[in-house]
């Protein structure tokens, strides 16, 4: 909607920014040409899990988390278990985290495969909506079904629930699948990796706006695999590298009056986490085959195009796919499902790699196992600062298009960061003003 | 040789009455014997797929249309019935997953192909979807919307455990029927 003010300036209203997870807005003022103003308004009153976290046992907040988003549970279970395992002095098996690492793969398909398809894939196509789009792409809308499908069956057999896992616990897992019951999910997994390749050379052919940022990428490091369901350090473009127990020092939240979700800046400044980030800080870990792909669609091995996320993030849906099978092929039965974990006082961190980006958790518990404080840091409120930045260039950058087309492609430019705005708190509506 | 007639319960278990379609499929499946296959799921995009084959498949749901709470609706949705109004689909695909509901789901298989022509869509009027158990008049008409996919089910021709029962009377029926075995 367009708005023309009294001294000329203009303000374009969209009531609900579409394809995002979650609801919102955002604002944009233009005047002489210029922008003036961007602000990504999240006015969702905030969910409080922080609070009602503190009091319960430190065994509880790996299904307690998990409810704040039903794309990315795992992430939260894993965050969470790392940080308390940390607090406790607990090193669980490599059986176990294999097993952490092959339920994360399964969210990553999940997430990205519905992202990408179903909200991301439209823009790039025309559509206002997958449902507009399967009239005339119907096979890759059931290319992304039956991809979405192969993640929630990883997600059920070892999460025990496609949505909300139940299986997790600080410690491991309450059960294992057996060696029978995943081999089971080979065949989809197998079909989904070479789905997911072809379909990174199928999005690399989309036009993409021309636009750079030079951002500071931010992702956690692991020193033998590809970021997911953990890391030991959390590295920087900037070149700023550091343990993962010292992530408190370098980000910091902080309130802005136009977000119930808290920004949060990196030694001060704005940075960006996701896919992106993680793909040109983590490239020389992906696996070969996905590097292949990977540089075979044009994609170097950083990428500072942000519209460009769908080609990072389909790369990672292969990977996913890739890493799953990875495991399936090296387990074997009979490994402990869990270690046990007794409440030690302290404080502690554990982080992973979203869908979105890198979350981490920090607690901090007594000797009875009593959660004394909590604090969740979601990957979409720490991007909050940079779809802002997006925003302002993106507006400049095309401040002679049509208010129609301007706004899309504004829309566009949030839905690069697959915002879950349900986890950053919840909501979103979009105004561009213009004078 | 065709495959079974399925019955879906849609919904989350743990969200007050949107725990009604889970709960009606698992009575339905005591009842129906196996010549139905009976599964629940959560995310209404999976059944664009899990339909995908089936001659007739009925579905339960909570749903929120104005009338009593608890009262059970039936609706046609099948290949050869009408699109169901824009309305209840239109943020579809738009709003994130948050949005994609049933009425997404029934119109993006029908734009892929994937409807089956037998889909009878069993709504229970909810009001509450809050975390905790269903509210009294939600969980009260179990009884009537298990009675009303068995009707839905010997309507579209398909043999059950207890199909020979008339399956007529489905207001008011007793759980007695459901405790003998049979599809009342």
């Amino acid at each position: 909607m367009t708005h023309q003010l009294k001294d000329g300036g203009q303000v374009l209203n969209v009531g609900m920014l579409a394809r995002v997870e979650g609801e919102g807005g955002m604002h944009i003022e233009i005047k002489d040409r210029k922008v003036v103003s961007v602000k990504l308004n999240i006015f969702e009153p905030p969910r409080f899990y922080e609070g009602f976290l503190r009091g319960r046992k430190y065994t509880e907040p790996p299904d307690i988390t998990a409810r704040i988003c039903g794309i990315c549970p795992v992430a939260y279970q894993s965050a969470s278990t790392e940080a308390m395992e940390t607090i406790c002095g607990v090193t669980t098996t490599p059986e176990i985290q294999l097993m952490r690492r092959l339920l994360y793969c399964g969210e990553w398909i999940e997430s990205h495969a519905l992202h990408i398809f179903m909200l991301h894939a439209p823009d790039f196509l025309g559509y206002d909506s997958v449902l507009e789009m399967a009239k005339d792409h119907a096979d890759v809308v059931n290319m992304a079904l039956r991809l979405k499908k192969a993640g929630n069956d990883v997600m059920e057999l070892v999460g025990g629930r496609a949505i909300h896992p139940v299986n997790v616990k600080v410690g491991g897992f309450y059960r294992m699948p057996t060696l029978t019951e995943l081999e089971g999910l080979v065949p989809d997994l197998e079909r989904g990796l070479e789905d997911a390749l072809a379909a990174v050379q199928l999005v690399a052919t989309f036009n993409f706006p021309e636009m750079e940022q030079d951002y500071n990428y931010v992702s956690l490091r692991h020193p033998d695999w590809y970021p997911l369901e953990r890391g030991t350090e959390i590295v920087a473009t900037s070149g700023v590298r550091f343990p993962l127990a010292e992530v408190g020092e370098h980000i910091k939240e902080f309130h802005v009056e136009h977000s119930n979700a808290l920004h949060a800046s990196f030694d001060g400044e704005k940075y960006f986490v996701g896919p992106l980030a993680r793909y040109s800080l983590n490239f020389d870990q992906l696996s070969p085959r996905c590097q292949e792909a990977a540089l075979r669609a044009g994609l170097g091995q950083t990428c500072r195009n942000p519209f460009k996320s769908i080609i990072v993030r389909t790369v990672e849906l292969a990977y996913a796919f890739e890493e799953a099978l990875r495991i399936i092929d090296l387990w074997a039965d009979g490994h402990a499902p869990s270690v046990p974990v007794a409440p030690r006082a302290g404080e502690g961190i554990g982080a992973s790699e979203a869908p979105r980006g890198t979350i981490w958790h920090r607690y901090k518990i007594d000797s009875d196992g009593v959660i004394l404080d909590a604090q969740i840091v979601p990957p979409t409120s720490q991007n909050q600062a940079s779809i802002e930045a997006d925003l302002r260039l993106a507006a400049q950058q095309w401040v002679d298009l049509d208010d129609h087309t301007l706004t899309h492609r504004c829309e566009a430019a949030i839905r690069n960061y697959d915002p879950c705005i349900s986890c950053a708190t919840h909501f979103l509506d979009l105004r561009i003003k213009r004078s | 040789m065709k495959a079974p007639a399925m019955v879906i319960g849609l919904g989350s278990p743990d969200r007050g009455d949107d725990a009604v379609g889970a709960a009606v499929a698992e009575r339905v499946r005591t009842v129906v014997g196996d010549g139905v296959e009976v599964i629940t799921r959560e995310d209404p995009t999976a059944l664009v797929h899990a339909w995908h084959g089936r001659h007739v498949v009925v579905l339960v749901d909570s749903m929120i249309s104005g009338v009593a709470p608890g009262t059970v609706t039936v609706r046609r949705a099948g290949t050869h019935d009408a699109p169901l109004p824009t309305y209840a689909f239109a943020a579809a695909g738009r709003g994130g997953s948050h949005a994609f509901g049933l009425a997404g789901a029934v119109e993006l298989s029908r734009t892929l192909g994937t409807l089956p022509e037998h889909v009878a869509i069993v709504g229970v009027e909810s009001t509450n979807f809050g975390h905790g158990p269903m509210s009294q008049p939600v969980a009260a008409s179990i009884d009537d919307a298990v009675a009303a996919v068995c009707a839905e089910l010997a309507d579209a021709g398909v043999a059950t455990k207890g199909s020979s029962t008339k399956a007529s009377s489905t207001k008011g029926s007793s759980t007695k029927g459901s405790e003998a075995g049979t599809c009342v």
